[in-house]
């Protein structure tokens, strides 16, 4: 009796899927929702940033569904993507993915904001075997630990400002000293290890170099210390309140050097706003600009991608690479889900691991790690209150204003 | 030698502010004895006060002081008459507890209404400085030292000059007998908090001359404050003012400690904090409890 049962189930079900792949040849039909799951910093201190990871999320999320959703086998699933707050604690953010997970039944992991947060989540997602697409962690420790389930589309921390060190070997004078300040957390830490790695190899020699308290901007002690040895080139390695603090120090301390670039910051809106004037000349290593010029083989083009943005937050501020990469990463899930053919969360898992495609964020592939090592960093110059692309000259929409003119003459 | 006075300079400007900062905090807690968690929020407050005159209507950041004080002189008075004075004789657990929300909902609201972008005021002359040799010593920062100073020049004068601060004086001395005396204990109490609050609004408004600010950027002043008037003491101006001096030298100064990142520096101001109330735990001027 029960064997009855089962095979009449079985072959209506056979009936359905027949029916199924028919009708799919033309238009596909709707499958069940797929449910994403993302813990980013909408309050406490990080919530800038986090709020420009949704936003990210969000673009995607509205462009997708207005196709219908992402298309397994011929099926159409809809997309919702659930969030949490996690206050900007990195420890709170893996309660919450794993909240995700077993409350909300989120099939895929979209990261958090920042590279300790990440790396939290990073063993939930591992731990319960669902994968996890992040691009807001760019500390290499968060892929050094063997996982399998967490890929990265951002390039990782020790390309931030290595850029601007091959742009100013090629800058006539060519500058030769750096004075190095450093936030004491894992991903500046790890940017300003491989400036002090590279240096020498472009012949340049790293003179200063000291750490300060993350998010405790009370740098003017350092500056002082560092303007007596007039470097030719002032980096920061750190964040956007430390960036501007830094900035109004170097003004009010007469810290003049050739070259001021800052590992994360002044390619925010934000950090023109803040210091007006002062903020031109200002390098800095960015994930992704919108004058980048990548041929994306799917969804938007840069130029598209801009407008929406625009649009769908009525702003006429550019996305800034915190957007493109949180987009970036929706795309990543988008093309292995599709390319699996399937919702199984080892499937995609592998199919993410194998996956290559050029979008308008860049190349996205993975190495063994899950870094994405492809996609180049570009170096940014904000020169008249706007963002210019400068370096590497194929992509670039301008030329370095080189050397920076001592703030006595701006 | 020249970067050794640079540095202590620096730490005094630096201190400064501090000192700006305690004074309303040290005065809360010494007459009400209320440790006001919502103590930072109440200087960001000043901040944006200041930056959105700045950036609405060009007023110069220190023109915007006496509004500042004036704005916060008001939300804290009506803050501790509307809400704080109804534990106010409750244990301290429950003061914490209140201004612990108080505190969130500050910041909650300057996050609706400023979003977390990160603002800064940056008038012309921000990054002018006098040059003494190879010493420099920014108008800015050197504006926000003076400013402090008439805090506290003002805070003692009203303290011990005014019969409103004779009053003040009384309640944090015995509630009970100043109310035998006649002293309008609500009204004094409200007088009390907006004070400090006003205190902390303009310290906002020097801050945000030169440092970026955020609605969650006021936490760390709390802590300062705290420590600021653990270190110098209780009950006095110039124990706030020589603990606020202190705490800055020793930030500037351990910045620079040769072979120490500065990391340090915050361990190291502490360090000093504990020995300092192992040493005298009344502070380095604190009165007699």
């Amino acid at each position: 009796m029960r064997r009855e049962k089962l095979g009449v189930v079985l072959a209506l079900t056979a009936l359905l899927a027949a029916a199924c792949g028919t009708s799919g040849g033309g238009t596909p039909t709707t499958g069940a929702a797929i449910v994403f799951g993302a813990a980013v910093s909408l309050t406490g201190a990080q919530s800038k940033e986090g709020g420009l990871t949704k936003q990210g999320y969000d673009l995607w999320l509205d462009w997708i569904n207005q196709r219908g959703g992402i298309v397994v086998n011929g099926v159409k699933h809809p997309v919702e993507i659930k969030y949490e707050d996690d206050q900007s604690t990195p420890n709170l953010s893996a309660t919450l993915v794993q909240k995700l997970i077993t409350d909300e039944k989120a099939q895929f992991i979209l990261g958090p904001y920042g590279s300790a947060a990440t790396a939290t989540d990073a063993i939930v997602a591992e731990k319960n075997g669902v994968p996890m697409v992040e691009a807001n962690g760019a500390a290499q420790s968060i892929f050094s630990k063997g996982y399998k389930f967490t890929f990265g589309v951002l390039s990782p921390a020790n390309k931030y400002l290595t850029g601007v060190l091959d742009m100013a070997a090629t800058l006539s004078p060519k500058p030769t000293t750096i004075a190095m300040l450093t936030a004491n957390d894992n991903f500046s830490v790890e940017v300003a290890k491989a400036v002090e790695d590279y240096a020498p190899t472009k012949g340049f020699q790293v003179i200063f170099t000291k750490q300060y308290p993350a998010a405790a901007p009370e740098v003017s002690g350092l500056i002082s210390q560092a303007a007596r040895l007039n470097p030719d080139i002032v980096m920061n390695s750190g964040h956007l309140a430390e960036s501007i603090a830094i900035n109004k120090g170097a003004k009010q301390l007469g810290l003049n050097a050739k070259i001021f670039a800052y590992s994360v910051g002044p390619s925010t809106p934000d950090f023109i706003k803040a210091l007006g004037p002062d903020a031109n000349y200002v390098f800095d290593g960015s994930q992704w600009t919108p004058q980048v010029k990548y041929k994306p083989s799917f969804y938007l083009s840069v130029g598209e991608y801009v407008k929406a943005y625009k649009t769908k937050y009525s702003t006429t501020d550019d996305p800034d690479y915190h957007v493109a990469e949180s987009t970036a990463a929706c795309l990543a899930f988008q093309k292995a889900i599709e390319n699996a053919g399937s919702l199984d969360a080892t499937k995609v898992r592998d199919a993410l691991a194998g996956l290559d495609v050029m979008t308008f964020f860049g190349q996205i592939k993975f190495d063994s790690r899950g870094i994405n090592t492809f996609k180049p960093m570009v170096v940014e110059q904000i020169q008249n209150g706007a963002h210019y692309t400068v370096f590497p000259a194929n992509v670039a929409n301008g030329k370095p204003q080189y050397p920076t003119p001592s703030w006595s003459s701006r | 030698m020249s970067q050794f006075t640079q540095q202590v300079i620096l730490g005094l400007l630096l201190g400064g502010v501090y000192v700006a900062v305690a004074l309303g905090f040290s005065l809360v807690w010494g007459i009400l004895n209320i440790v006001n968690l919502a103590h930072g929020a109440l200087v960001i407050v000043g901040s944006y006060i200041t930056w959105d005159l700045f950036t609405r209507w060009h007023i110069d950041p220190f023109l915007s002081l006496p509004i500042d004080a004036l704005v916060l002189f008001v939300i804290g008075y009506a803050l501790q008459r509307g809400v704080i004075n109804r534990v106010i004789r409750a244990p301290l657990l429950f003061t914490f507890l209140l201004t612990f929300g108080i505190n969130l909902i500050i910041v909650s609201l300057l996050l609706l209404i400023f979003t977390a972008d990160f603002r800064s005021v940056t008038p012309s002359y921000s990054g002018n400085g006098l040059h003494l040799g190879s010493v420099t010593i920014p108008y800015i920062r050197f504006g926000g030292l003076v400013v402090a100073f008439l805090l506290a020049g003002a805070l003692w004068a009203i303290l011990n000059r005014t019969r409103i601060g004779a009053a003040i004086l009384a309640v944090g001395a015995d509630r009970d007998a100043a109310q035998l005396v006649g002293i309008d204990l609500r009204h004094m109490y409200a007088l009390t908090f907006g004070i400090g609050a006003a205190f902390a609004g303009v310290a906002g408004g020097i801050i945000s001359t030169f440092q970026s600010i955020t609605p969650t950027a006021g936490d760390p002043y709390t802590l300062q404050a705290f420590a600021v008037v653990i270190l110098g003491g209780l009950g006095r101006v110039s124990a706030t003012v020589l603990g606020g001096l202190t705490f800055g030298l020793i930030e500037i100064l351990g910045q620079s400690a040769p072979g120490l990142g500065s990391g340090y520096a915050n361990a190291i101001a502490f360090v000093v904090l504990v020995i300092v109330l192992v040493v005298r735990p009344r502070g380095l001027l604190g009165r007699l409890a």
